[in-house]
């Protein structure tokens, strides 16, 4: 399976302009314009309540937005629901774990291939498609650490492990932008460590761009390239780590909450 | 797999075998829990490999039976066209009830299938002139199974015609919950919401998926007609459409051949309860419940974690 | 021709308030109990049944709206205490299933106890006959189910809306776990709901049975019907259960008169577009 096309270093994967989303009353996302480079590593941080995962559901078309655009790879995708992006290479994770329970583990990352593959539909036969679609969950099992358990029943896996798993679904897709949203909620610290490791693997084996959600600032400071601090479900500072650190707007909005 | 072949083709020789051991009686009997096999098989399609649960899957089985008994009465063709006749209607019906139904999950797509099969059930019994209202159609004929070719009016002979298309049936079915296709649609059923953030818009799956179960139920259904000689509109009335989910159930849901299995189980307690008591239904019904609170994988379900055990 | 017009108002009024007995309580075990009750429709019939038992011993019809409701809101609460109460941890499907499994031994049950033939109740005295409206007349019993869905529909708003026993029950419904652990006996306001329910319906069956007779197959007519009604007005909501059951009552009475043969079709035509575009009704919660 090829990725087309190679990454043009001055189109931006993603940029929005303008986006928000309203429900009802509430603004959760307002005017929010950011731009994410090929190959960056960007972080979303901001207090709960932000907008952080709206953004996500904005940006990955799993919610339409009530103002402003999304533009991936320099086409404006607005209009395009959540398949149709997936298909043009959004992949991402949920911040609640969300994976084919009683289907095995490499299943699991089997399907999320097949589904990105034409010939997703076949009814007969498929051999070869089975085949190939299998090779790829494979490698990307291994490439998370989970190829031991790749017959188990993905309900059995614990909480960590179905969090990688997560991952490698969304990796196995081979997409351009990889959306993890809160990848280490609810990990022990042994668990984060292994996903920090597994996520900058990725960034530097896979040639993507990631975007993360994230509440842990350890993680957020080891891993970011760059950092948009959400407030209010408005983008109130973006920048290198060492800038965000020392923004007195970000300390404001966490209230001391940073580390 | 090739435990599963073995089985399969001991079962298919035991199928050829028996119309020479069994009695006439017995093998009409057979005949019809092959048939309602075939029924409960389609339903475990979208049951148990897409986990859609339809109460108004009894209204194909009644469109494939009364397409087959239009076309053998009124035109008088081979077996095998009515069969085709009456996958197709039953098929063609599928394709807007389903699209809509579909638009629904979970309860809400149970209750419009409900309702779409009652609204069938009301066009049978109230159109008299096509379908013979509540009498239905009777005196359908065993026609011939090609042009010019040999009668399938013998009990045996009708037999063979019925168990090689649920065995066809069977390893088409198979075949399918194999596929990409079929891949796809049990990580559907498993989880709608990933999988259509993994790339796809489940419901074309779930159509497709609709559809194809419809005909295998048109199928059995146009089977049925020639072979007890009637279409009535029972056999669209949701209590068969209910008794269709207890015998996947109690074969074993997202098994295949479980609810072929549970089908006989089913049909069989009938048939004995019945000649005990004409209110048969009340304990099958408290048997369905029982299973459901303490054996929920059915027969076959259960047999295959009581295997894995040992 | 105004009378025209009122006549018809009234009768899907009418209609509207056997509807709303029917569909409040299905509405009720979904939104608290999360269960779609398949044999809501039975227990409908179950009190239409019991109501023509009761008058033929007793030669009264009031004791009858009296004393069979209670009656099937305990085989109701029986039942679910001891089947449903111990699935509700499984995937929906399973309870889906053992309602209709309860649903075809009720049904088969009555047929045991009744036979097939319909039986018929007649009207108390003072609801015989009509009332006139200005020059015209209209039967008093149609009146009658219109008061009753109204005086039904108010009780049991007021009982969720401002008693503590209500408060309990919207508990529930929000969160089990939270009122579990607030000292709520879930269990038993499951229980106590469920019942509750099939009261109501039961309530509906007896109700009607004057005007429609008590007869096998009733039930399943009915449970479609509740179904759209809940449909429209949304699984959870009362309110919603209400203006469905106005909507469904008026397309059932002005379809009936203007296109017999096709209002069926406007009905599940409605309900398939509400399905397609506003799944949660008019009134319920978007999930």
């Amino acid at each position: 399976m090829t990725r087309e096309g190679a990454v043009d270093p001055m189109t931006p994967v993603l940029e929005t302009r303008g986006l928000g989303r309203d429900f009802g009353a509430l603004q959760a996302v307002v005017g929010v314009s950011l731009t994410v480079r090929p190959g960056e590593l960007r972080a979303v941080i901001g207090p709960n309540g932000a907008g952080k995962t709206t953004l996500f559901h904005l940006i990955s078309g799993w919610l339409t937005p009530t103002l402003g655009q999304v533009l991936f790879r320099g086409h404006d995708v607005t209009a395009l629901a959540a398949p149709a992006r997936c298909r043009r290479g959004v992949s991402r994770t949920f911040q609640i774990t969300s994976i084919f329970p009683e289907l095995s583990v490499l299943e699991n990352v089997r399907i999320a291939v097949q589904l990105k593959a034409p010939g997703a539909f076949r009814l007969l036969g498929g051999r070869a498609l089975l085949e190939a679609t299998e090779r790829q969950a494979r490698e990307s099992l291994g490439f998370l650490g989970l190829g031991e358990r790749a017959g188990d029943l993905a309900s059995t896996l614990p909480h960590g492990d179905q969090r990688l798993l997560e991952i490698a679904m969304a990796v196995a897709q081979e997409p351009e932008l990889l959306l993890l949203d809160e990848p280490t909620q609810g990990l022990s610290p042994e668990d984060t460590a292994a996903t920090v490791a597994v996520i900058r693997q990725i960034a530097r084996e896979r040639h993507l761009t990631i975007m993360l959600v994230e509440h842990d600032m350890d993680v957020v400071f080891d891993l970011a390239d760059r950092i948009s601090v959400l407030h209010f479900g408005q983008l109130i500072a973006e920048g290198a780590p060492d800038e965000i650190r020392a923004n007195a707007e970000v300390q404001r909005a966490y209230l001391g909450g940073l580390d | 797999m090739s435990r599963a072949r073995a089985a399969a083709l001991i079962a298919a020789l035991v199928l050829a075998v028996l119309p020479w051991v069994l009695a006439r009686h017995q093998l009409s009997l057979l005949t019809d829990l092959l048939i309602f096999g075939l029924f409960a098989l389609s339903l475990d399609l979208i049951m148990g490999y897409t986990g859609l649960v339809s109460f108004g899957h009894a209204a194909y089985f009644g469109l494939g039976a009364y397409g087959s008994a239009l076309v053998l009465i009124h035109f008088g063709q081979p077996v095998p066209v009515a069969l085709l006749a009456g996958a197709l209607l039953a098929g063609v019906v599928a394709v807007p009830v389903g699209w809509f139904s579909t638009r629904a999950t979970g309860i809400y797509f149970a209750m419009l299938t409900l309702a779409f099969a009652q609204l069938l059930y009301t066009v049978a019994y109230k159109w008299r002139d096509l379908t013979g209202g509540s009498d239905g159609i009777a005196g359908v004929p065993k026609t011939a199974l090609f042009w010019g070719g040999p009668s399938l009016a013998s009990p045996r002979a009708f037999y063979f015609l019925v168990a090689a298309c649920v065995l066809l049936s069977l390893a088409a079915c198979y075949a399918l919950v194999r596929s990409p296709f079929g891949r796809a649609i049990q990580a559907i059923r498993e989880n709608e919401r990933r999988f259509t953030s993994l790339g796809r818009d489940p419901r074309p799956f779930k159509l497709v998926v609709f559809v194809i179960a419809a005909m295998f139920a048109g199928l059995a259904g146009a089977l049925f007609a020639p072979f007890r000689g009637f279409a009535s509109p029972e056999v669209m009335f949701w209590v068969f459409s209910g008794q269709g989910l207890m015998m996947v159930i109690m074969g074993g849901i997202g098994t295949l051949i479980g609810p072929v299995v549970g089908a006989m189980v089913f049909i069989l307690i009938q048939e004995i309860l019945s000649s005990y008591t004409e209110h048969w239904m009340i304990f099958t019904g408290a048997v369905f419940v029982l299973m459901v609170i303490f054996l929920p994988g059915g027969l076959v379900g259960t047999a295959r974690r009581l295997a894995a055990r040992v | 021709m105004l009378f025209n017009l009122v006549e018809q108002l009234l009768n899907a009024l009418a209609l509207a308030g056997l509807l709303f007995l029917v569909s409040a309580g299905l509405s009720l075990v979904f939104g608290i109990l999360r269960v779609v009750n398949f044999a809501h429709g039975v227990f409908y019939m179950l009190g239409a049944y019991l109501g023509y038992t009761t008058v033929a011993v007793s030669g009264w019809f009031w004791p009858a709206l009296l004393v069979v409701p209670p009656i099937v809101g305990l085989v109701g609460a029986l039942l679910e205490a001891s089947t449903l109460r111990f699935i509700y941890r499984r995937p929906p499907i399973y309870q889906l299933l053992l309602t209709f499994g309860f649903a075809l031994i009720l049904e088969e049950s009555v047929r045991v106890l009744y036979g097939n033939t319909a039986k018929g109740i007649e009207p108390p005295p003072l609801l015989q006959g009509v009332v006139a409206l200005g020059s015209n007349v209209y039967p008093r019993y149609r009146l009658f189910l219109v008061v009753l869905g109204l005086v039904v529909g108010g009780l049991v708003w007021l009982i969720l809306r401002k008693t503590r026993a209500g408060l309990v029950i919207r508990a529930v419904a929000q969160n089990s776990e939270m009122a579990d652990c607030l000292g709520a006996d879930v269990a038993r306001v499951r229980t106590l709901v469920f019942g509750a329910a099939c009261a109501l319906a039961g309530l509906g069956g007896v109700a009607a049975a004057p005007m429609t007779t008590a007869y096998l197959g009733m039930g399943i007519g009915v449970i479609v019907d509740a179904f759209v009604v809940v449909v429209i007005g949304g699984l959870g909501s009362i309110g919603g259960s209400m203006v469905g059951s106005l909507i469904v009552g008026a397309a059932q009475t002005w379809g009936a008169f203007y296109l017999p043969e096709t209002a069926m079709v406007i009905m599940y035509a409605v309900m398939g577009a509400i399905l397609v575009f506003r799944p949660w009704g008019l009134f319920g919660e978007e999930e």
